[in-house]
């Protein structure tokens, strides 16, 4: 549970974070953990968790996903993990029970929402800025221990790279 | 008496090491400190080379002093697209031919005091400093200071300062695999000697009457402002030097910004209104500053800094508004 927190906060190295997505992806309770855990993010961030098509597109996925008819193999949890692993539900249900009635925010959108698979892992690739963040370079290099030892050289970062940035 | 000698020898080269023993750190420390009185107080004169991404970028660099202790920079790309940056006290003006653009950084009190003594006394929790023997540079001898990090959330650092005056002559950042970043070395200098205020003045101060002029200015007089935001996970060994609203060029509305150090790298989070092109969620990097960006709620999150990207993306993705709950 912990590593899944750690996931969420971009904290595991590439390799373990994939571990952990294979983790999600075979484990239906993390999988629940998971998309709890962004809800109560989103939730507690005041941003608008879900778009009002969520339902609808979690819907049309299912729909256009093959039916498997074979049964999943269903092997029986030790009992005390299962205890915890309950209770620790059912505090997520209750916080985010909580907070659905009192967001403002359409509550039975995020009941609903509940059951939703988890979002698909978003990878970020790490690209060179080509010169369009320099505005923020810029305010952020005054701040730098690093300008008081350099003085202004590390400033050619800040108008640093191929493309200048075109004046946003 | 030839035995005599050797001993005397011996003890005398020997007394350094053992003076420098109980903390070997803080002969590290004093170098930095020195390095930062060295960059502010001397006159120099010099051509460096920025090393990033497989690419190396010439500037010329002028630093002059007068004797009211006005600081005046000039920094010239001499190889690639023209650039200029000019700093007078407390202002920085950056000059872009190509795009006819002229960005000001103006800030309204004195030069912010970064390394303040006590701040790189904060250096040695995170970072293992050591002395690590003589090296030259651009023709001069200067002394290797190496700082090692203690965890992932920081970049290793090799600097290497003039043996007398202290001016770092070469800067490396290495990454957490211990290769190089990015390094600023010098490969001609000049120290002291008279300046002329003419050398240190922008050669498109007039051409770029007509340009187009970004200003941007930190406001409420640097005064410290709560913002609102709080992060909520602190990287280890980071603490924040300040946190004001100020304008940003080309932005219409003001922008929180938080700055996070570990008495040498600088995380700065800048909190504004989501622009209308919403931003994708993006990671990117220059040289060894990582950015990322982030939406949250009605807000576009930018965080960037001299750190490895976790230590960035754990900054960002542990920021919390609770601006309502304290008013």
């Amino acid at each position: 549970m912990e590593r899944i927190s750690e996931l969420m906060d971009g904290e595991l190295e590439a390799r373990e974070a994939q571990r952990q997505l294979a983790r999600i992806k075979r484990d239906e309770e993390l999988a629940y953990c998971w998309s709890t855990f962004h809800l109560i993010g989103d939730a507690l961030r005041g941003e608008r968790p879900l778009s009002r098509e969520i339902s609808s597109r979690v819907a049309t996925q299912l729909a256009n996903e093959p039916t498997v008819l074979a049964p999943r193999s269903f092997t029986p949890k030790r009992a005390a993990t299962y205890a915890v692993s309950v209770a620790a539900s059912l505090s997520a249900i209750a916080l985010v029970v909580w907070i659905a009635f009192n967001n403002p925010l359409a509550p039975t959108e995020i009941a609903k929402a509940l059951p939703a698979l988890p979002p698909a892992p978003v990878e970020l690739a790490n690209l060179p800025s080509e010169g369009q963040m320099n505005d923020y370079l810029m305010a952020h290099q005054e701040f730098s221990p690093s300008t008081e030892i350099q003085g202004l050289a590390p400033y050619i970062r800040s108008v640093s790279g191929t493309q200048q940035a075109k004046g946003r | 008496m030839k035995a005599v000698w050797a001993t005397v020898l011996l003890g005398l080269a020997a007394a350094p090491v053992i003076a420098a023993a109980p903390a070997p750190g803080d002969d590290g420390v004093a170098w930095l400190k020195k390095m930062a009185s060295a960059a502010r107080r001397l006159n120099y004169d010099g051509t460096f080379v920025y090393h990033h991404a497989g690419r190396n970028e010439t500037s010329r660099i002028i630093h002059f002093v007068n004797a009211a202790g006005g600081e005046f920079e000039r920094l010239e790309a001499i190889d690639g697209p023209r650039r200029e940056v000019i700093r007078t006290n407390d202002q920085v003006t950056c000059y872009l031919p190509g795009t006819k653009t002229v960005i000001i950084e103006k800030r309204s009190a004195r030069r912010f005091p970064a390394l303040l003594p006590e701040r790189l006394g904060g250096v040695s929790d995170s970072y293992t400093v050591r002395m690590a023997g003589r090296d030259r540079v651009a023709g001069f001898d200067c002394q290797v200071v190496t700082l090692e990090p203690k965890d992932k959330l920081r970049y290793g650092h090799q600097f290497c300062a003039e043996t007398t005056s202290g001016l770092l002559l070469r800067a490396r950042t290495l990454s957490e695999k211990n290769e190089p970043l990015e390094s600023f070395v010098f490969t001609e200098l000049k120290i002291g000697g008279a300046f002329s205020r003419d050398k240190v003045k922008s050669q498109y101060a007039d051409k770029s009457k007509d340009w187009k002029v970004d200003t941007s200015s930190l406001v409420l007089s640097d005064v410290a402002t709560d913002t609102g935001w709080v992060v909520s996970r602190q990287p280890a060994g980071f603490r924040k030097l300040t946190e004001l609203k100020r304008s940003i060029a080309g932005r219409a509305a003001m922008v929180s910004q938080i700055v996070y150090s570990d008495g040498l790298a600088a995380v700065s989070v800048f909190i504004e209104p989501l622009p209308k092109a919403q931003p994708p969620q993006s990671l990117l990097h220059q040289g060894a500053v990582n950015i990322y960006v982030r939406r949250m709620a009605d807000h576009m999150v930018t965080v960037l800094g001299e750190t490895p990207a976790t230590t960035v993306m754990q900054i960002a993705n542990s920021l919390e508004f609770r601006g309502a709950q304290s008013r």
